[in-house]
């Protein structure tokens, strides 16, 4: 009997239950990956890509996007990792680590036969339900005076960062981060916060400038005539060229008196002067432009102690229009008052090996920026990334501002709501619930595996403290310095509610997703005609193809 | 696949490299099976329940879904006959955007049965003209089956939109379907113009934001546009709109030309004249009474400044189709050239904004009362497959609702109407001779 052939030549299909299966499975060793990246004592990655590049990293997402994962079920983890960097910036390991549980828990009931669309709905209402417990379980911060919560808000950039390579230095950056965010205030805007790298000190020496600050550019002889500080400047911020070259390509001058040629010669000369004149005038001591300035500019400007610095990066000038209140000018006509920024001081002062620019008490205030030094190139690298991530949280928290007690804490409570909950259904979504909620713990063992603790002891500690009925224990977490358990909430180890409350829906939508496909088809890519015909008449259970990733 | 030993015949007349299958055995039967096979790809994903599918096209996009026109249009089949059922498919999809998993199983079934009756030596042209006088009969019943009293009713009421959608979504996307059809019923609702029989279902409009979950999808009485707002000012309220086709820039011209400069003060004043133009430009479109211009191309440096310079917020659309969408909600007209816009050219928005959902920036265009004919729901999710699946499953919903607005009669669902079909199509089989 030859075969039918339905699909193209090269197509690839696997079915049926041994697919999830191998899917499961796939998923599982990608969560594996960034297991014991968790928590302070979590380990970090080094990933080199064959063009030589070397990152070091404990941020789930970054990981998870250097990776480079071809399995198709695996390659939605990493997208919840990327969607949950964006929507809040942190837990990212958390959310594959969940997402991983939660499918293992599946497994065996996969196995045994169950429908997977039982498990999905159960898992549905579970993950409803531990919502709305994080909901009730959130302590407030709203209403606190503005001491208050800026002192709240560090504690939970300080739980963010413990967890990251400074977190050495957790307390001195996370004070620096609240300065920071509240510093660019409700118009928040993420690229208002400029982090700028320089090599050389170490993480102590960095600082938080309430302004602007940028690496000096290139520039053109009589640079250094220039006056380096002014107090109080008049700031001019231009997007045009201050040099002296032809008006438009295609303009051709045709005399027909040779004594003309002198004037037209002056004529260019002129036209650079006046504008070079109109700068001037306007009174700003200080001229920043997007595009080159030069060396007839610089001089002129040097002249007349004005400071001038041609090719700033378009994200710098934009910076500093917001901070000084100034807008970047296309034309030097009719310069006003009111396109000119002001500043308290400016400065050019040296950091490490590099000059910067510095413009300090900006009046509009709406920018921070923040310097960092460090030994080696990756160690900056991955305290930007740190940095990043405190940012984001601490512009959620303010934004809605519930936070939960962390360390596990929070885990370990909604675990047990659960499995009292299951208690109270009769029928298979008994089982299904009991196991979510079991998957849940995941983050409190992983937290003591890294550190080193035993866990199991650790987890019973903590499962007695959280079932006393007087609730009291609802805030028990690990404690790391001692591998007992402690109050979170008292330890200031706290989370932004909305971290945790989008890393569970997030997860419970993965694994839905992963457990609802029961048929996986891989159509040859368009440029590449070959490949094997498995397209063979796929009428039964075909032997699942995990691609890309060990079988456990 | 017979290949056949005889070099004369049909086999020397056709080119090389062909495959001909005549005949019972070959043609019939090997067609019918692998439609089979088809159908029963698409077969377990037919209802709430339906598992989903996971393809890769050949392209390497991921799609994670349990719409069968989606599925069986991705998976490229090769097989002649099983084409036309993907066909058959796609027509369902093109013609009512419903249904399309219950054709392709449909008709897999009938081939099924027909297969047997090909075996017991039935001819198929009997087959056939059984099959016809079967539709025909099935056809009537089903205006029976029709339920009483739901053949009027107004579209613009949300419960009983609501439930006849529900369960278009809930196939879908089963345990949203309530959040969902709410939503989409909505935005149904908002753009249905006087005449509901012309309801376009190009007026409700799917904007997907990677990030947060379904339950941050809100329906917003207007578009939402990618990307940031160009310029400075982010943000507008109740203004006057200014809409240009192509750029807002000086013109310049195509052919290659040279500008003669004859004096020292010809040269001087150049750069002046090509400033002053661009502003006089700006100011007449600033003077029309416009707050915003909206520009289908580039907008050029010079031509921004001065948009900042007359606080005029400025956006850049580049797709021709948006553009005409974002006219029609606001009711302008769009102009080819930059120059001073009739009052009756501009159009009027409630407020435009710039906001950051989900870590990218987007342009909120809201548009409230009377006049507005474009509507968004805005889809959120966790990953880009989730949020295409919601994409197809919003179609759907807005596709019933078309179908609402041209025939509201319904029938029950779930199975309820095939099984009493089935009963009412034998008994009247019983009757017939042959």
């Amino acid at each position: 009997q030859p075969q039918i052939i339905l699909l193209k030549e090269g197509t690839d299909t696997s079915q049926g239950k041994a697919q999830l299966v191998s899917n499961i499975n796939a998923c599982t060793a990608v969560a594996d990956v960034v297991r014991t990246t968790l928590g302070p004592r979590g380990m970090d990655k080094l990933i080199h890509d064959d063009k030589g590049n070397v990152t070091i990293s404990n941020d789930g997402a970054t990981i998870m996007k250097l990776l480079d994962i071809v399995h198709p079920a695996a390659k939605i983890l990493v997208d919840i990792a990327k969607s949950q960097d964006s929507e809040v910036g942190d837990g990212t390991t958390t959310v594959v680590l969940l997402a991983g549980e939660f499918l293992k828990e599946a497994k065996p009931f996969v196995e045994d036969g169950v429908h997977p669309q039982n498990l999905i709905r159960s898992y549905r209402t579970a993950c409803y339900l531990a919502i709305e417990k994080i909901k009730e379980l959130a302590v407030s911060i709203e209403g606190k005076s503005l001491e208050e919560k800026k002192s709240l808000l560090a504690k939970c950039a300080a739980t963010t960062l413990s967890s990251k390579l400074i977190g050495g230095e957790k307390v001195f950056f996370a004070s620096m981060v609240v300065d920071a965010v509240i510093a660019i205030g409700n118009d928040d805007r993420l690229n208002m916060i400029g982090i700028k790298k320089v090599p050389g000190g170490n993480m102590r020496d960095s600082f938080l400038v309430n302004g602007v600050a940028f690496k000096k550019t290139f520039s053109y002889a009589g640079f250094e005539q220039q006056p380096k500080k002014f107090l109080n400047p008049k700031i001019l911020l231009l997007n045009i060229e201050l040099e002296l070259k032809s008006e438009k390509e295609n303009a051709e001058i045709r005399l027909s008196d040779p004594s003309q040629y002198q004037s037209i010669v002056d004529a260019e000369w002129n036209i650079i002067y006046d504008k070079l004149d109109k700068c001037v005038k306007s009174g700003a001591k200080v001229v920043l432009s997007r595009l080159a300035i030069g060396d007839l500019a610089t001089q002129y400007f040097a002249d007349r102690d004005i400071f001038c610095a041609g090719r700033v990066a378009e994200e710098d000038l934009q910076r500093v229009a917001a901070a000084t209140g100034g807008t970047v000018q296309t034309s030097v006509n009719n310069i006003i008052d009111e396109v000119l920024g002001t500043c308290e001081v400016f400065e050019e002062k040296q950091v490490g090996n590099e000059r910067f620019n510095i413009f300090s008490g900006c009046p509009s205030g709406r920018t921070a920026t923040i310097v960092l030094r460090g030994g080696a190139d990756q160690f900056i690298e991955e305290a930007e990334r740190s940095l990043h991530d405190a940012i984001m949280i601490v512009r959620r928290a303010l934004k809605n501002s519930t936070v939960v007690a962390g360390g596990g804490a929070i885990d370990m409570e909604i675990s047990r709501y659960l499995r009292q909950h299951a208690r109270t259904i009769a029928g298979k979504s008994q089982l299904f619930i009991n196991s979510y909620a079991k998957a849940l713990e995941v983050i409190p063992r992983q937290l003591c595996d890294n550190a080193g603790f035993d866990a199991t002891d650790v987890l019973n500690k903590l499962r007695q403290k959280h079932a006393l009925p007087s609730g009291e224990g609802a805030s028990y977490g690990v404690d790391i310095n001692t591998g007992g358990i402690a109050d979170s909430f008292t330890n200031f180890v706290w989370e932004p509610s909305v971290v945790k409350s989008n890393a569970i829906n997030a997860a419970t939508e993965a694994a839905c997703l992963i457990l609802s496909v029961d048929e996986t088809v891989k159509n040859p890519k368009s440029e590449s005609a070959q490949g094997e015909a498995a397209a063979s008449a796929m009428a039964g259970k075909g032997r699942g193809r995990g691609r890309g990733m060990r079988r456990r | 696949m017979a290949i056949s030993m005889q070099p004369h015949g049909i086999q020397s007349m056709l080119k090389e490299g062909h495959k001909h299958l005549s005949g019972l055995d070959e043609a019939v039967l090997k067609n019918i099976d692998a439609c089979k096979q088809l159908s029963t790809i698409t077969r377990t994903s037919l209802g709430p329940d339906g598992m989903n599918k996971m393809v890769i096209n050949h392209l390497d996009k991921l799609f994670v879904t349990n719409d069968a026109a989606t599925i069986v249009n991705e998976l490229e089949v090769q097989h002649p006959a099983a084409k036309i059922l993907v066909l058959a498919g796609k027509a369902q999809q093109e013609e009512i955007g419903d249904g399309a998993n219950l054709t392709i199983s449909f008709a897999g079934e009938l081939l099924q049965n027909a297969e047997e009756l090909v075996r017991t030596g039935l001819h198929p042209s009997e087959i056939i003209s059984g099959y016809t006088k079967a539709i025909t009969k099935t056809l009537e019943i089903l205006e029976e089956l029709v339920e009483k009293g739901s053949e009027t009713m107004d579209v613009r009421n949300k419960e009983q939109v609501v439930s006849r959608m529900k369960a278009a979504v809930a196939s879908k996307q089963y345990g949203l379907e309530d959040i969902l059809s709410s939503h989409i019923a909505d935005a149904c609702i908002q753009v249905c113009p006087k005449n509901p029989v012309n309801f376009d279902v190009d007026n409700v409009r799917v904007s997907k934001l990677v990030g947060g979950v379904l339950h941050n999808c809100t329906v917003i009485r207007g578009m939402v546009l990618k990307g940031d707002a160009v310029g400075s000012i982010k943000r507008v309220e109740k203004a006057k709109v200014a809409v240009f086709a192509t750029g807002v820039d000086s013109s310049a011209t195509e052919t290659k030309g040279t500008v003669l400069i004859h004096s020292a003060e010809q040269l001087e004043n150049y750069a002046k004249t090509e400033e002053a133009k661009v502003e006089e430009l700006i100011k007449a479109v600033a003077d029309s009474g416009a707050k915003v211009i909206v520009s289908g191309g580039a907008v050029g440096e010079m031509a921004l400044h001065f948009c900042d310079r007359y606080k005029l917020m400025v956006l850049k659309i580049s797709s021709k189709f948006e553009l005409r969408r974002f006219c029609r909600t606001t009711g302008t007209s769009a102009l080819l050239k930059l120059s001073q816009p009739k009052p009756d050219d501009l159009g009027f928005v409630d407020s435009i904004s710039v906001e950051e959902i989900g870590g990218s920036r987007v342009t909120v265009v809201r548009s409230e009362d009377g006049g507005n004919k474009v509507a968004t729901v805005v889809l959120r999710g966790s990953t880009d497959s989730i949020l295409d699946d919601l994409e197809r499953a919003v179609d759907d919903g807005v596709n019933t609702y078309k179908a609402m607005c041209r025939d509201s009669r319904i029938v029950p669902g779930a199975a309820a109407t095939e099984i009493e079909l089935a009963r009412r199509l034998k008994e009247f089989s019983f009757k017939e001779t042959g």
